[in-house]
């Protein structure tokens, strides 16, 4: 169980400053608030555990796995936006040589969990470090008591180094250790699709005279030290990882990075950690007076940071991030719409790069849209490198059916939600230069992809039929309010930006006109196939129908479900859900978010409180939209149940839910509906406002973040009930 | 005598519905067949073997046993003394058609210390053997009893050990250490592969899988109709129950419809 934990406890406190050279170089963070702590060992649950320790900086991430093995490890090191694929199958994240394993035994006896007697053990997630260490007692069948302490982390400050230290105590004995520190696989690999990995590695180890034995002499990295009693050792390893994605020549970068490193590996680990510190800096949210909250608040900013390059803005993140290999590594529209405004207001060059990343992308999208005979840009449901489609169109269900999945062809909302993600960065930012160069681009060709795809029917209106909304348990269904509605604004959003590109920059819409082929009419057109469109919207009620016929299906009440420990979709069965209202996830109710302002409150407020007990929240990124949601409405304690529900996607997983990695879009989830919900921070308009609904037990909430290259701190509650952060329209 | 199978037959032709069912769980187990009788009065042998409709060449090594008293009871006693791996036995005879169990077969499974072969009349003489292995797994760790013997019998007969996991819309098990269906299925097309994985690597915690080949089914509804609707569609060869030995009502629902239904041979073992 994960539980907070005061690192004094590990008789560790203060030690950064007392440290004798064969301690390990860094102590951890000694504040509940800022650690994670697995006590014990439950093998069923290591690949949760895995997970969520996991490290990371954005190049390369590294799941926790236990260095020695077990029953249940999957140790996992991948590179951001290195795929690979075999013949037949989608492309995923390429695994790399494990860098973390290490092995010891003590007179021929494997020290290992699953021997012998553990008299500790515990792992902890240092978020505000980002170090994962381990604390561990071990008593083999001979009595005999090792102590082994390590540390582990991807550098923030060098996104190419990766690093451990272990040191390992005889309390009770001497004896012959035998440690095993090579890395399992290659250290060099080349993907089906040419791209080369390179790994180099240098080890070394110290004894109780403080002489390090060099690299050289861990011949493949094992080693035989005769321990003394009550003396510790210490072995450093370091590796370079560098991929022909961002280097001519791999190999030589990695050994000569390495060869540097090695010998300064204090040094390595303070710039690290001021790299962290400093990103938390900007980053943190504190929240006094509910330390569960400020816990999985951290736990959210934690695994976005350590996801986040914004040194490489031709990838992304993917929906577990670089912490497991479900999903493949696959980008989908959690980062646009999900975990890109954590970036904006905190981060805003990380969220420069995400953006940057759909530009980069925009020739698959176009390649997209025309092969279905649509014009501009349809983005990929599912996008790796390259940002083509990689949606699996098939898999196997667990009841041995398999499924065709329609998500690829019929999710066509992640164009508008692409450009809701480019429209959010540059107007928060300011970042002119980004919108002139592409941001503007991505807007005109997905505005052009709704205009062709939208067609005018009888009633003189535009409809889009055969679509799947973000409620992905109706499938093929006609004019989706949230696709609608979304591409609605895409169109009116992207005459402006058209009209304000031509007036301010009148060069570059020249060359930006000229490029695309848009004719002076064009923007004006998509202007009247917005005025035309049909939204679904009753006047009468205020409602917005979900799709075509939505209003006419079967009720069914989800309070006989309660307890259930199922999505409903694997209760009602994919065909009576289809019948049913009931749906997975947010759909008109993520319309009332993403374009809160164009709703008056009634509206907003109607639609809320219809839709919301009709959600089977089968969906990890539900229960995050509807805290928010509920908070901006004033529905604290509604917003309070739903933010609990979301903080415990992974944190409180029992279900396996995690074990493929860490969901970042729920996370990214979790913290809008802190900031935006209970925070009120508000992107709409041209002013930042606020708006605090705070749960009564929050004594208070403090943050950093950025609005057009100036940064605010705002902390709440404050005097008055409404804040207002500087206008800066 | 190397802890063999054992197979109470009473004479009647139903009963002999146990006998291809425990000649290829002997062949797979390595072990011989004891068949035993019980009645009145001791038989000899060569009577025995004609009584009970024994043919030699159907039997490649087995011996034969004649007991007097009462069946249940020197059943369980000769179960007992030969060390028996376990008992295959019909679940009723001809009498007692509209019973889950006969009245023996109910006492047998009640009182054995050995996993207990249930067949149904039905299948009568027919040859059997064991491709597909179903052993339904609920999350929680006391479920997982039947799992080693399943696994294990699986590896050992070549076949394929199918694992049905039916989700529920009760409260999910409290039991610490189990593992229900996700809570959250954002894609399909990735979680349930993931999912089902997740699972089989638990299951392989919990006993060793090896090699064995192993496919995962999630179900939805009442749990017996799913574990026999999977059965059924997967032309299972042998039902592997967990059994806590509480029979009555409302606990042992699911084994209770599983034996009045199951089309095939039904293994139980008590955890």
């Amino acid at each position: 169980m994960i539980t907070a934990f005061k690192a004094s406890n590990l008789g560790l406190q203060g030690l950064a400053g007392r440290l004798h050279l064969v301690e390990l170089p860094a102590a951890p963070t000694d504040e509940p608030g800022w650690i994670l702590v697995e006590e014990g060992f439950t093998v069923a649950r290591e690949h949760e555990v895995e997970s969520l320790f996991a490290i990371g900086n954005g190049y390369a991430g590294s799941r926790a796995s236990l260095a020695e093995g077990s029953a249940l490890s999957a140790p996992a090191t991948f590179a951001a936006g290195v795929f690979d694929s075999k013949p037949g199958s989608v492309p995923e994240l390429a695994p790399i040589a494990d860098w973390t394993r290490l092995s010891a035994t003590i007179n021929g006896h494997p020290l290992r969990l699953d021997r012998g007697y553990n008299l500790e053990h515990r792992r902890i997630l240092d978020m505000r470090q980002g170090i994962f260490w381990r604390e561990w007692r071990h008593r083999d069948e001979a009595g005999r008591i090792t102590r082994l302490r390590a540390l582990r982390l991807a550098s923030l400050a060098d996104r190419h180094l990766l690093l451990q230290c272990a040191t390992i105590t005889p309390e009770n004995f001497s004896g012959s250790l035998f440690v095993d520190a090579t890395l399992t696989g290659p250290v060099v690999q080349v993907t089906n699709s040419g791209t080369t990995i390179a790994m180099a590695v240098a080890r070394r180890v110290m004894n109780a005279t403080d002489r390090w034995t060099p690299s050289r002499e861990l011949i493949n990295g094992r080693q035989g030290l005769e321990l003394r009693l009550g003396e510790t050792y210490r072995l450093d390893r370091v590796v370079a990882l560098h991929t022909s994605r961002d280097t001519g020549d791999p190999r030589d970068m990695a050994r000569l990075h390495v060869e540097r490193a090695i010998e300064n590996v204090a040094d390595l680990i303070s710039e690290h950690r001021d790299a962290w510190l400093a990103r938390w800096e900007a980053s943190d949210l504190r929240i006094d007076g509910d330390p569960a909250a400020q816990r999985a608040v951290r736990f959210a900013i934690y695994h976005l940071l350590s996801a986040a390059n914004p040194q490489d803005d031709r990838v992304s993140i993917g929906a577990r991030s670089l912490s497991g290999t479900a999903y493949k590594g696959h980008v989908f529209w959690d980062t646009d719409i999900f975990m890109l405004p954590f970036f904006i207001l905190t981060y805003p060059e990380a969220a420069r790069a995400l953006v940057m990343y759909r530009y980069h992308t925009l020739p698959a999208a176009r390649a997209k849209a025309a092969r279905l005979g649509y014009r501009g840009a349809f983005y990929a449901w599912e996008s790796a490198d390259s940002g083509e489609d990689v949606t699996p169109p098939f898999a196997v269900a667990p009841d041995g059916q398999v499924i065709r999945f329609l998500t690829g062809e019929q999710e066509q909302h992640i164009s508008a939600d692409v450009a809701y993600g480019v429209w959010n960065y540059w107007r928060a930012t300011g970042d002119d230069r980004f919108l002139v160069d592409a941001g503007a681009e991505i807007l005109i060709e997905t505005a052009r992809f709704w205009a062709s795809r939208a067609k005018r029917e009888e009633d003189d209106r535009y409809h889009i039929r055969g679509v799947i909304g973000p409620d992905e348990y109706h499938e093929t269904i006609d004019d989706n309010a949230y696709t609608n509605c979304m591409a609605q604004w895409n169109l009116e959003v992207a005459a402006e930006i058209a009209k304000l590109v031509a007036h301010r920059w009148p060069e570059s819409w020249q060359a930006l006109s000229r490029g695309l082929g848009i004719v002076s009419e064009e923007p004006d057109q998509w202007l009247q196939v917005a005025r035309d469109f049909y939204t679904g919207f009753d006047e009468q009620t205020g409602l917005f129908e979900q799709f075509r016929g939505y209003f006419g299906l079967e009720e069914i009440d989800l309070a006989a479900f309660a307890l259930r420990t199922a999505p409903m979709d694997v209760l009602l069965g994919r065909e009576r859900i289809q019948r049913s209202k009931i749906i997975k996830q947010p759909d008109v109710v993520m319309l009332v978010h993403l374009l809160w302002d164009r709703m008056p409150p009634e509206v907003r407020r109607a639609n809320f409180e219809y839709y919301e007990p009709r959600c089977g929240h089968g969906s990890s990124l539900s229960p995050a939209i509807h805290a928010l949601v509920a908070a901006r409405l004033g529905d604290t304690a509604l917003a309070e149940r739903y933010f609990r529900q979301a903080a415990e996607i992974d944190l409180d997983d029992s279900r396996g839910n995690a074990a493929g990695g860490i969901h970042a879009g729920a996370l990214g989830g979790l913290w809008q509906a802190t900031v935006l919900g209970f925070a009120g921070l508000s992107l709409g308009g041209n002013k930042f406002e606020h708006r605090a609904n705070l749960p009564p037990n929050w004594r208070s909430l403090s943050m950093r973040y950025q609005w057009r290259g100036q940064w605010h701190e705002l902390t709440l509650p404050e005097g008055t009930e409404h804040g207002k952060a500087e206008d800066d329209s | 005598m190397n802890e063999p199978i054992l197979v109470p037959l009473d004479g009647s032709k139903q009963a002999l519905a146990a006998l291809p069912v425990a000649k290829v769980l002997a062949d797979i187990e390595r072990t011989t067949l004891h068949i035993l009788h019980v009645g009145e009065y001791e038989v000899p042998e060569e009577e025995l073997r004609r009584r009970l409709a024994l043919e030699a060449p159907m039997l490649n090594s087995f011996s034969v046993g004649s007991r007097v008293g009462m069946p249940a009871v020197e059943i369980l006693q000769v179960a007992k003394e030969m060390k028996s791996r376990v008992i295959v036995m019909c679940k009723h005879s001809g009498s007692e058609r509209a019973r889950t169990l006969g009245r023996t077969a109910m006492k047998v499974l009640h009182d054995a210390r050995c996993p207990i072969v249930l067949v149904p009349p039905e299948r009568g003489a027919r040859p059997w053997h064991l491709h597909h292995v179903l052993v339904p797994h609920d999350g929680t760790p006391s479920t997982s009893g039947a799992l080693q013997p399943a696994a294990q019998l699986a590896d050992r007969g070549c076949a394929e050990l199918l694992v049905v996991h039916v989700a529920d819309v009760k409260a999910g098990p409290t039991e610490v250490g189990s593992l229900t269906t996700p809570r959250y299925v954002d894609q399909p097309q990735h979680e349930w592969p993931a999912w089902s994985s997740e699972f089989v690597n638990r299951l392989g915690c919990i006993c060793r899988l090896g090699q064995l080949r192993v496919r995962m089914f999630l179900a939805h509804g009442n749990t017996a109709e799913e574990i026999l609707r999977v059965s059924e569609t997967q032309s299972t060869d042998l039902i592997i129950l967990a059994w806590r030995g509480i029979w009555e009502a409302p606990r042992a629902e699911t084994l209770r419809d599983i034996l009045r239904k199951a089309q095939c041979p039904t293994m139980i073992v008590r955890t």
